[in-house]
């Protein structure tokens, strides 16, 4: 894992993006501007599900489990409290996901690798079982739909059932959601928990309880898959079982794997190239999800590192080159 | 009372059905310590292959003998060509691996047989009812049994008298050395995995006319196999048979006594386990 922070070089881009990102609506049609704001609920999934799996090193099926809780928190909020504001939606989402994340995370934190991973898909299916199953509350198979409510914060009146409008509140607010998981990348609890993943027994030994920060990660990423579960069921209009099913762990963990799980704007990439993967062929072929598996097949024996792993290297190769050839004589003088 | 023994006899059906499953499952585990996701789109593929069977020949017999084969084949493959690849990478593409194989199989299964459910239909004996002690039962419930119980005997006579069984055994207790002995480990692992994937192949045959062949029957087993993983303990075969048990008896009389949480019960012992007894009934201490 490699963080260039402070480089000039990765400041630019950076910039040209956010100011793309702005600009969008300018020059795309209605139908793209939706589009991207589906890559921007998705990549704030990709990314907390990219803490867990790149950061923690910890796989998990089950992602699903809060990305649903929270799409079904925000639907059946906004169908039951008339009156109820988007924000406040969300945050009842992302406390209910958090609540969901201590509760799971304590049974599912006993066991690590193959048997976490196991688990989790257990969890996932137990949570998708309720969905199914309390037909009262959630709609069973028939889904829910969401009435996406107007935006009054003090004093600014969105109305976020305008196409562009609502791509402008998810990209501001997502955007900001992003940048924070990677300020916490950065904080003591970021690195605690990347150091846990490396060496586990040196961190115990010099005090850290390693339980209690990967616990805390877990209901950190459950709390923001929680989150844009809320910002999907707003922006779908509409919470189904599919967001709770182990597709959308599926989904997330294609996006994240595809994009790269080895830098932190991998999954964000991810997110996009599913996207669009996913608009493009789903109008050719209806055999999609078989394509979509198979790319991941051949990346998971071919291309590990996944997108910005494959971006990295060819970086590295064409800045490289010069000084390997020169490099070359030494090593061949050492014997 | 005779309700009782009928409910009974249904949970033995379907411990039957999910030993076949989990058994190879936590041998795998036990012996590659690779979680093999796609074993269950193996136990589908099983399922989906003799429906094909049946079409084309019509006896059940004969595809009970050719889908294990089939699946065998497929799981040596596996193995061989996409598993042994990346496990240099580690644990988790080999995870990945088998997970994105289970998406590709059921993907590749709705597109051939289509995403909808079919009804695998018996002639003979099996479909037939039996009184036995003043019950009435179906024969093919009995059958089924009959096959958990035949396969469960062949396995652990295999596993504990016989020297493949001694080789397999060491191999799960280290690898390293085994293979240091002479014997060619990476061809056990092979052929552990493909016996695996052929008990599958054989428990979806027999699941077929049980329950519904559907693109969906792969997840459902997968979780319940794995719910018997971690109460029984990991890697072992005797808790994969006393977890299966406990958890067809709890199917079973769940429906019967409270339908609503039927579905609950097996994921709330599943918690009490992993609370009271993390690694699982027989399972070692971690």
């Amino acid at each position: 894992m490699r963080r260039r922070s402070g480089n000039p070089g990765s400041v630019f881009p950076g910039i040209a993006l956010v100011g793309g990102l702005l600009a969008a609506p300018l020059f795309l049609p209605l139908y793209h501007v939706n589009l991207l704001t589906e890559v921007i609920v998705f990549a704030l999934y990709a990314v907390s599900y990219n803490l867990l799996l790149g950061y923690a090193g910890l796989l998990s099926f089950g992602h699903a489990m809060f990305f649903g809780t929270g799409a079904y928190v925000t639907a059946v909020a906004l169908a039951h409290l008339p009156g109820l504001s988007v924000g406040s939606a969300i945050l009842l989402s992302v406390a209910a996901a958090t609540l969901a994340g201590v509760v799971t995370g304590a049974l599912l934190l006993r066991h690590k690798g193959s048997y976490f991973a196991l688990l989790t898909l257990a969890f996932n299916a137990l949570f998708y079982a309720v969905a199914t199953k309390w037909h009262s509350v959630t709609g069973g198979d028939d889904g829910l739909s969401v009435n996406r409510p107007n935006l009054d914060f003090l004093g600014v009146h969105l109305d976020l059932s305008d196409i562009t409008t609502f791509y402008y509140f998810a990209l501001i607010t997502v955007g900001a959601l992003i940048g924070y998981c990677w300020h916490f990348t950065h904080t003591a609890m970021g690195r605690t928990v990347l150091l846990v993943r490396e060496n586990e027994e040196r961190m115990k030994f010099l005090g850290y309880d390693t339980n209690i920060s990967r616990l805390l990660l877990f209901t950190f990423t459950g709390a923001l898959a929680g989150c844009a579960g809320s910002y999907y069921a707003l922006f779908f209009e509409f919470t189904s079982i599919s967001a709770i099913s182990i597709e959308m762990t599926t989904t997330v963990l294609l996006m994240t794997f595809i994009g790269g799980t080895g830098s932190f704007l991998g999954p964000v990439l991810g997110a996009l190239v599913y996207t669009l993967l996913h608009d493009k062929l789903s109008d050719i072929t209806d055999r999609w999800p078989l394509i979509m598996g198979l790319i991941f097949i051949v990346m998971v024996l071919y291309v590990p590192g996944g997108l910005s792993g494959l971006i990295v290297s060819i970086r590295e190769r064409l800045a490289g080159t010069a000084g390997k050839n020169a490099a070359q004589p030494l090593e061949g003088r050492k014997p | 009372m005779t309700q009782f023994a009928v409910f009974v006899l249904h949970g033995l059906a379907y411990a039957g059905l999910l030993f076949l499953v989990s058994s190879g499952l936590t041998l795998v585990f036990g012996m590659m310590n690779v979680l093999n996701f796609a074993h269950a789109a193996f136990y589908m593929l099983g399922a989906y292959f003799s429906y094909s069977i049946l079409q084309w020949s019509g006896n059940f017999w004969l595809s009970m003998l050719l889908c294990p084969l089939i699946l065998f084949v497929i799981g040596a493959l596996v193995e061989r060509f996409l598993l042994r690849r990346v496990h240099q990478h580690g644990h988790l593409h080999e995870l990945l691996l088998t997970f994105g194989l289970a998406y590709i199989i059921t993907e590749g299964v709705k597109w051939i047989w289509g995403n909808y459910s079919l009804a695998v239909s018996l002639d003979g004996f099996l479909t037939g009812q039996v009184s036995l002690l003043g019950i009435t039962y179906p024969v093919y419930r009995l059958f089924i049994i009959g096959c958990a119980v035949a396969v469960g005997t062949a396995m652990s006579y295999v596993f504990y008298r016989t020297r493949v069984g001694i080789i397999v055994r060491a191999a799960v207790d280290d690898h390293e050395m085994v293979n240091a002995l002479g014997i060619n480990v990476p061809l056990v692992f092979m052929l552990v995995f493909a016996v695996g994937a052929a008990l599958s192949g054989f428990a979806g045959v027999i699941a077929g006319p049980l329950l519904t062949t559907y693109p969906g029957m792969a997840a459902e087993i997968l979780v319940d196999a794995f719910v018997v993983i971690v109460v029984g303990g990991f890697g072992s075969l005797g808790g994969a048979l006393l977890a299966s048990l406990i958890i067809g008896q709890l199917q079973a009389f769940g429906v019967l006594l409270v339908p609503k949480l039927s579905l609950a019960l097996i994921y709330l012992l599943m918690a009490v386990v992993l609370v009271v007894k993390p690694s699982g009934l027989f399972g070692e201490e971690a």
